[in-house]
């Protein structure tokens, strides 16, 4: 079983690197951590960077997770062969770009592409956002699935993820005490649904409605409160039609053995306690 | 100087009793008690009613807060006098139709009617709401005033009241636990700005702003959170030229402690969540003496 302890960092590819670099910090709040030629690394928290912009097609998407030693790329990778799935190792340069020790990617059954990783950088310097928009960290992403029951295996049995909750077939899944690390909606494509970043408080969430609103930032959910993870959210829309969620007051799972998940209905009412309903195409019947 | 010892109520005029009386149960989510042909009341706790709409020759807009004997309304009117204020006592009609033992009234200096009630009707059984709003109670009013300086002079001169904290020339006025429960604000003409209504907590709060929305009600201000008070609000539009606001939380207030602190005028110091503000009087007051006085 691949033991995933956390998820370190999203990788998109966009036309406009410009446009999301100004997106990802004047909006979103994040820091630059550094750049390259054609590459802005972002930092939320402790971590080197968090989200990576590469000049690319947007449909060019990378999640990557952090195992926790070196031996379990190499077991990851046979049994991800065996399984049939084709895994290739991160060269050395590849790993110096994503400041990790080394990686190995593979794509998941619905053709997500998925990085682990072992040794990703930390920072020495802690996170400063370019606003005070109370970000906390990179917490959770949804992904997408075009079979929601054989991807919900994927994640459970070849990974260590466990069911928090269920809205309709749409799984939240935890890797560690947090509800959900990666959430799995339904859809007929391949790629990054949501990028979830922590904020520090309820006031932050709200701040950000204002303070997005009115400068035009499209919000497609938002803000309310989720009855599964019971936390206050918003979800607005970035750089190539991604969506990105700030939240606050997440559900922690401590007691694995009394934890049973639950299943919420897929309708406004699953995803928000308050009565926001969702613009997010795969939100909706 | 008297002591007041509870908010109790807002009368407001209304020119459409029916459609008024829909709002209070509809939007607001009040009990009704009390309707006839000149009044409808409408509980929100443990009070008989809390929000009275009144109709005819003779209807006042008022507020009315309670003191505990009837020697009381004589030393609150004798220290009116003191200051050019004129009163009275209410009539037996007059305090049957509020529910009250005794009662009387002032017109403060800006022309707001007040009434003093003496043993106001508790209702013995308990709230149940038209609708889920989450309504615990009334929570405070929020009152115009053409002369700031001189009305203040009634609540802290001879009806006890303190001030808890200042949003420019608006002071938040306490005389119980709560960091206020009457908010004098800086208008050109007197009445109710806005009559506020505590429901649970933040989740009730934003419910209610979807519910509204559903509801058709516009949203004058907020939802956002007092720099002051530290409670959540969400104003809204009311019948009989009031607002109303569902409040919630709040910052625990200890008045032995507590200084009155100057805060913003105008939006900046009623909202650090940035919310929109459509409330004519909080605009203004970034332009008017609000601003000079604290750009010391």
């Amino acid at each position: 079983m691949i033991k995933l302890q956390d998820v370190s960092y999203v990788r998109l590819g966009t036309a406009d690197l410009d446009g999301a670099t100004k997106f990802a910090t004047d909006y979103l709040g994040l820091e630059i951590s550094h750049r390259s030629q054609d590459a802005v690394y972002l930092k939320s928290d402790q971590r080197e960077h968090t989200l990576c912009y590469f000049h690319g097609s947007p449909a060019d998407q990378v999640a990557a997770f952090e195992v926790s030693e070196r031996e379990e790329l190499d077991m990851a990778g046979s049994e991800l062969d065996r399984l049939g799935h084709r895994v290739r190792f991160g060269s050395a340069k590849e790993a110096e770009l994503r400041r990790v020790r080394s990686f190995i990617a593979f794509q998941d059954p619905t053709g997500n592409n998925i990085e682990l990783v072992w040794r990703p950088a930390y920072s020495s310097q802690r996170y400063h956002g370019r606003r005070d928009a109370g970000i906390t960290g990179f917490s959770h992403i949804g992904l997408c699935t075009t079979d929601a029951a054989r991807d919900e295996i994927f994640w459970t049995t070849v990974c260590n993820a466990r069911v928090s909750d269920r809205i309709g077939d749409a799984a939240l899944l935890r890797i560690d005490e947090v509800h959900h690390t990666i959430a799995l909606f339904p859809t007929d494509r391949a790629g990054i649904q949501h990028i979830n970043h922590q904020v520090t408080t309820g006031d932050d969430v709200m701040r950000s409605f204002n303070f997005l609103s009115e400068r035009q930032v499209p919000m497609v959910f938002g803000p309310g409160r989720h009855p599964t993870s019971s936390a206050r959210f918003l979800c607005f829309e970035g750089p190539d039609g991604m969506v990105f969620e700030y939240s606050s007051g997440v559900r922690e799972i401590a007691d694995e053995l009394l934890y049973r998940e639950r299943q919420f209905p897929f309708e406004p009412k699953g995803f928000c306690e308050w009565g926001a309903k969702p613009q997010i195409k795969e939100f909706c019947n | 100087m008297v002591k007041l010892e509870e908010l109790r109520y807002v009368r407001l005029i209304a020119d459409n009793l029916g459609g008024a009386a829909d709002y209070a149960q509809r939007v607001l989510g009040l009990q009704p008690i009390d309707k006839n042909q000149d009044l409808a009341t409408f509980r929100s706790d443990f009070r008989d009613y809390t929000l009275a709409f009144v109709t005819g020759d003779r209807a006042v807009q008022s507020v009315g807060l309670e003191v505990r004997y009837s020697a009381d309304l004589d030393a609150a009117l004798e220290g009116l006098r003191a200051l050019g204020i004129s009163g009275g006592r209410g009539t037996a009609e007059d305090c049957a139709l509020r529910k009250v033992k005794d009662m009387a009234w002032f017109i403060d200096f800006s022309g707001n009617h007040i009434e003093l009630v003496v043993r106001p009707l508790n209702s013995g059984w308990r709230y149940f709401p038209s609708r889920d709003a989450g309504v615990r109670g009334l929570a405070d009013v929020i009152m115009r005033s053409v002369d700031i300086e001189k009305d203040l002079s009634i609540w802290t001169g001879v009806l006890g009241a303190s001030v808890s904290d200042w949003a420019g020339d608006a002071p938040y006025l306490r005389f119980d636990h709560a960091h206020h429960r009457i908010v004098l604000f800086p208008a050109r003409r007197p009445g109710v700005l806005a009559v506020e209504y505590a429901v649970e907590d933040v989740n009730l709060l934003m419910r209610n702003w979807y519910a509204l929305r559903d509801l058709q009600v516009a949203v004058v201000h907020g939802p956002g959170r007092r720099p002051a008070s530290e409670q959540l609000f969400l104003t809204f539009a009311g019948p009989c030229d009031a607002l109303f606001s569902f409040v919630a939380e709040g910052a625990a207030f200890d008045a032995e402690r507590h200084r009155p602190r100057q805060f913003p005028a105008g939006p900046p110091g009623l909202c650090n969540w940035g919310s929109e503000c459509k409330i004519g009087e909080f605009n203004e007051a970034t332009r008017g003496r609000g601003n000079q006085s604290i750009a010391v």
